[in-house]
């Protein structure tokens, strides 16, 4: 006699394998739903995981970045401020020079200016030795000491600085250079030859000290000295301000692309918890009508029947 | 006279005994593992008359023909083969998860990401203790988690090794079990309840040994005894009548893979070649560890090899020549060389003698190696390449589940008790046991009729 019904065992195992799928899927989807994350390990979706890797290199990259560009930011302001006080500086000077200029002067008095020109050039000097923001000297490159001092080979008083500061990079391969070197502000060209700030206001304030006919001929060439100055230091200012322009849009541009790397990262890794509730639910519905139906038939037995 | 009524009626009460110990011995092992139905095929007793005896009335009742036992050779066959794909996918994939594990979750990716996050934010300012000091502690948790990573996948390894080998061991015992009950299948007696619990022993064994590896079964249709090959229909023989020969298994020293061999019966070893089962699933998850542990390791050496390379190539804070960052081989071997983070060669070489250097031009070449080199763009395709194994495999292994259980529900449903059937067979049998009873009382009343004839 060979039986064409189902057999106890058969049931019990389909019934096991149907329910423990219903639950395992509800389970996944609860998990997903409480993580806020679709993927709990990398091989529920290897593309997606990798994407997901990919935007979190992105997203650290991108902290750096920002943290190098505030960096560069406070080097430029403090730059930007230091050229003000030399313009200003600059200024004074050439009032002064335009005073000594003039014929009525006396030599004490010329001699009285020139003190004055010394003191600002002590000044200019302290400034163009000014530290940025991480103690380094701004205006000396990559001088692991100051920008201006006495050269240790020539033994003259001028830039010791290096060529140029370093370039930081602002990501995706852009850079800006948060520093003016020495020479880049303070050096300028005056009839044909090239010098400096400093070298201008010694010469300047030495000839009118010493007075006689020299010190009017000097304090004319000064004024011709301080123009050429304002010309230099009014250029580093244009420079400046563009960099700053450049890190606002570079800023700009980086925010706009960490709010788009969110958005990704939301639609690759996250929860949709709409679609997930509703599944969820339907899980639960079919779960719930199974063991339902798996009690039902389970109770159902001949031998309940038989007395 | 021929027949006898008393005698047809107990031969029918016996017969009615037995079939009810069939039903009852089915009630009480349905949910038996293994166990296969049984039914009672009765027969009737009677004799065609002889020379002289044409016409005569020659019935003796009914007897026990043989216990049926319900079992589908070709479904069991299916299990067996279904059973070993699934066992070999899930054991595969367990395997697969654990390294996927060992290597995702260490934390590598995220510390290679941090460690050239620190070299990049040391840009913004070479000379600062605090990002050099920074850099060192990003490099120290890089190499502690290459370490726990190759720690991880060392020890899934020897996890994974030792199942195999307790799984040898089993199909050992198990294939020396099957042998005994093939020498007690070769005396027992056709069609009694003895033979039937050997049939269902020797049935249950082969299951379990196919769990653990694809057998081929060849039955005996004369005493039931099965011969068993391993690795395919043509492998060698795992077991043949009373005797059980011996599956070995040797791991490789340096790769960790597992290989089998089986012993001949005509002495020597043979390879064996699993293709399905837990153990081939175990041996194919090793192969993979073995292919991810040198990928691991690769990329551990060509990070040392590239950052160890531009610092020696630099000058450091101090304005002497720069030492290596790490030191050792492998990412289970990687260690870190420098503490002091005034070590870090951010400086080029031009720099030598000048200490405090805030030229970055080393730096820049470093990271621009390592842009190039781009370690964790490769641990990206590892931990790709490993996930990806992975999910491809589970795809694999619920279609393989799915089917091994349509097989297991399949053979269920043929050979399983279904108590519905018992519960009408127990009353069938009941009756047919009372009026068994009820023909030996019409035989008493019959004698009693005949002797009150006076």
């Amino acid at each position: 006699m060979t039986s064409i019904s189902t057999s106890n065992s058969a049931f019990y195992e389909r019934s096991i394998m149907d329910l423990a799928s219903l639950r395992s899927q509800a389970q996944d989807l609860q998990t997903s739903l409480s993580s806020g994350q679709r993927l709990a390990r990398s091989s529920d979706d290897p593309v997606a995981a990798s994407r997901l890797r990919q935007l979190a290199l992105a997203d650290n990259v991108s902290g750096i970045d920002e943290v190098n560009a505030q960096r560069a930011s406070t080097d430029l302001q403090l730059t930007d401020g230091a050229l003000s006080s030399f313009a200003d500086y600059v200024a004074r000077t050439k009032e002064l020079a335009t005073q000594a200029a003039n014929g009525t002067m006396t030599d004490a008095q010329r001699a009285g200016i020139g003190q004055e020109i010394s003191a600002i050039r002590d000044n200019v000097i302290q400034l163009a030795n000014s530290r940025n923001a991480a103690g380094g000297a701004l205006f000396g490159g990559q001088s692991a000491g100051d920008a201006y001092g006495t050269d240790p080979t020539t033994g003259l008083y001028g830039y010791i600085g290096t060529a140029s500061p370093n370039a930081l990079p602002l990501g995706d391969g852009q850079t800006v250079t948060p520093a003016l070197t020495g020479p880049q502000v303070l050096g300028f060209t005056v009839g044909g030859s090239s010098t400096d700030l400093l070298a201008a206001l010694k010469t300047l304030g030495d000839a009118l000290q010493a007075g006689g006919a020299a010190a009017q001929a000097a304090a004319k060439d000064g004024i011709a000295a301080m123009n050429a100055a304002t010309d230099s230091i009014t250029t580093a200012q244009t420079v400046v301000g563009s960099r700053m322009a450049w890190l606002d849009l570079t800023t700009t541009r980086r925010t706009d692309l960490s709010q788009m790397r969110a958005d990704e990262e939301n639609t690759v890794g996250g929860t949709d918890a709409a679609s997930t509730i509703a599944r969820l639910q339907q899980t639960m519905t079919v779960l719930e009508a199974s063991q339902a139906s798996f009690v039902k038939l389970a109770g159902l037995s001949l031998f309940n029947l038989l007395n | 006279m021929a027949s006898d009524l008393l005698s047809i009626g107990a031969s029918g009460a016996q017969a009615a005994r037995v079939a009810l110990d069939v039903t009852a011995q089915n009630i009480s092992n349905a949910s038996s593992e293994g166990y296969v139905r049984r039914s009672v095929r009765l027969a009737e007793v009677s004799s065609s008359g002889g020379i002289g005896t044409i016409g005569d009335v020659s019935l003796s009742g009914v007897r026990v023909d043989r216990v049926v036992r319900n079992a589908d050779q070709f479904r069991q066959a299916e299990v067996r083969r279904t059973g070993a794909d699934a066992a070999r996918a899930d054991a595969e994939v367990a395997g697969l998860e654990n390294i996927e594990s060992a290597v995702d979750q260490s934390g590598v990716y995220d510390a290679m990401v941090r460690f050239q996050g620190s070299l990049q934010q040391l840009v913004g300012d070479p000379t600062s203790t605090s990002l050099r000091a920074n850099v060192i502690e990003d490099a120290r948790t890089m190499v502690g988690t290459f370490n726990i990573a190759s720690t991880a996948l060392t020890s899934a390894g020897q996890t994974l090794q030792f199942e195999a080998t307790d799984g040898v061991n089993q199909v050992n015992t198990l294939a020396q079990e099957l042998a005994r009950v093939n020498l007690r299948l070769s005396r027992a007696a056709d069609a009694t309840s003895d033979q039937t619990a050997l049939l269902d022993q020797r049935d249950s064994l082969l299951q379990q040994i196919s769990a653990y590896s694809d057998v081929n079964a060849q039955i005996n249709s004369v005493d039931g005894t099965v011969t068993v090959r391993i690795g395919g229909s043509s492998g060698e023989k795992l077991l043949d009548g009373g005797s059980a020969y011996a599956l070995s298994m040797a791991v490789d020293p340096t790769a960790g893979t597992l290989s089998f061999t089986i012993a001949m019966p005509t002495g020597g070893t043979a390879p064996v070649s699993a293709t399905g089962g837990s153990l081939a699933g175990k041996a194919q998850a090793l192969a993979k560890l073995d292919d991810v542990r040198s990928r691991l390791n690769g990329l551990a050496d060509s990070l040392m090899s590239t950052v160890n390379g531009a610092q020696t190539a630099g000058a450091d804070l101090n304005g002497v020549a720069g030492t290596p960052l790490f030191s050792g081989s492998g990412a289970g071997g990687m260690t870190l060389a420098l503490s002091n983070g005034a070590g870090i060669a951010t400086a080029p070489a031009s720099a030598l003698g000048t200490p405090g250097s805030r030229d970055a031009g080393n730096l820049n070449n470093l990271r621009q190696a390592l842009a190039t080199s781009n370690p964790t763009g490769g641990m990206d395709a590892l931990l790709f390449d490993i996930s990806g194994t992975v999910a491809g495999r589970k795809v694999t292994r619920e279609a393989l589940a799915t089917i091994a259980g349509s097989a297991r529900v399949s053979l269920a449903a043929q050979a399983g008790v279904d108590l519905d059937n018992e519960a009408a067979n127990l009353i069938r049998y009941q009756q047919a046991f009372q009026a068994s009873g009820r023909v030996m009382q019409t035989a008493k009343d019959i004698f009693d009729t005949l002797v009150a004839i006076r």
